[in-house]
């Protein structure tokens, strides 16, 4: 169990946040502020998560799609951070187990994760 | 300007780019007796610790029985009373004081940094400080030379901004870390 007082500081910092309800398996498009000198625009990030980690301001989670000429792209963004405009859940994976991590042997067909069907 | 903490434990902000914080808890505390020149006899709780002098102390100033340490520090405050923490909420930059870890009795890589030696090959020099010194002449080691010995458990100060400060709960976060295992008492003194 975390401390009360840590847990306060970090509740009143992420209360006005949005995140929505996602785990590992699930597509999804994270879209990301990006400045650039005095310019700032929105890059989206579209991909599936392998993984989620961590508590409190320090949890994190794992995206990963493949890019350009098939090559895995992995990102690793903190949830609340402020330079994640929002995170859009495009598709629930029907998945066994937290970690993903096997999805980087696999490629092609083999990669594909089911959809969870809805009871 | 000196408060006591406790230290509670580290976290982030989220902000970007997000800066490493250490929360410290400003411990309730009375100012027993203030002269001129603002230095107090502050008392503060901690611990179960009870013997007649402190008893003597408690009756001199009027204090409850969990005020059971007594210190000397700058405060704000004109009279005796509770602790004014108004200037923590104000304060940009400060002292932290803490005892540091202890390591017990620690070599000379731990305790001064020192290379220390391949592991394998038979190099036959491991983690030990090798030479330490000349020959006939000096004939003795030079005064400050690094060598293996106690390490920790000592007052160390370091500088930290300070990220917010809640006057409610009394909580103070400082930007990176601070001296110390969780759970210990020190200082802070404000610097601006």
């Amino acid at each position: 169990m975390r401390n009360k007082y840590i847990e306060s500081f970090e509740k009143a910092q992420v209360a006005d946040k949005n995140i929505p309800d996602f785990r590992a398996g699930d597509t999804l498009r994270v879209a990301v502020l990006i400045k650039e000198g005095d310019k700032q625009r929105i890059q989206n990030f579209e991909g599936i998560c392998i993984a989620r980690r961590g508590e409190g301001t320090g949890e994190t989670f794992m995206v990963r799609k493949i890019g350009a000429n098939s090559v895995g792209v992995e990102r690793i963004f903190p949830i609340y951070s402020d330079s994640i405009e929002n995170i859009t859940v495009l598709r629930k994976g029907r998945v066994r187990r937290s970690k993903l991590f096997y999805l980087r042997g696999l490629r092609g067909k083999a990669a594909r994760i089911k959809e969870l069907k809805k009871k | 300007m000196e408060y006591i903490v406790e230290k509670i434990g580290m976290s982030r902000t989220i902000a970007v780019p997000s800066v490493p914080v250490t929360l410290l808890k400003v411990v309730e505390a009375k100012v027993c007796e203030v002269d001129e020149s603002k230095r107090a006899i502050v008392a503060y709780a901690s611990g179960k610790k009870m013997n007649k002098a402190i008893a003597g102390q408690q009756k001199k100033y009027d204090l409850s029985a969990e005020f059971n340490r007594f210190v000397t520090m700058d405060v704000v405050n004109a009279e005796a009373g509770a602790l004014d923490t108004a200037p923590l909420s104000e304060a940009k930059n400060l002292k932290v004081s803490f005892n540091s870890k202890g390591r017990g009795f620690a070599g000379v890589i731990k305790r001064h940094g020192f290379a220390g030696g391949p592991a394998s090959h038979g190099s036959r020099f491991h983690r030990h400080g090798g030479s330490i010194g000349n020959a006939e002449w000096p004939g003795r080691v030079q005064k400050g030379r690094k060598m293996p010995g106690h390490y920790g458990n000592a007052k160390v100060t370091v500088k930290n901004d300070v990220v917010s400060f809640d006057a409610e709960n009394g909580i103070l976060a400082v930007k990176g870390a601070v001296p110390g295992a969780n759970g210990a008492m020190g200082r802070v003194r404000i610097v601006k």
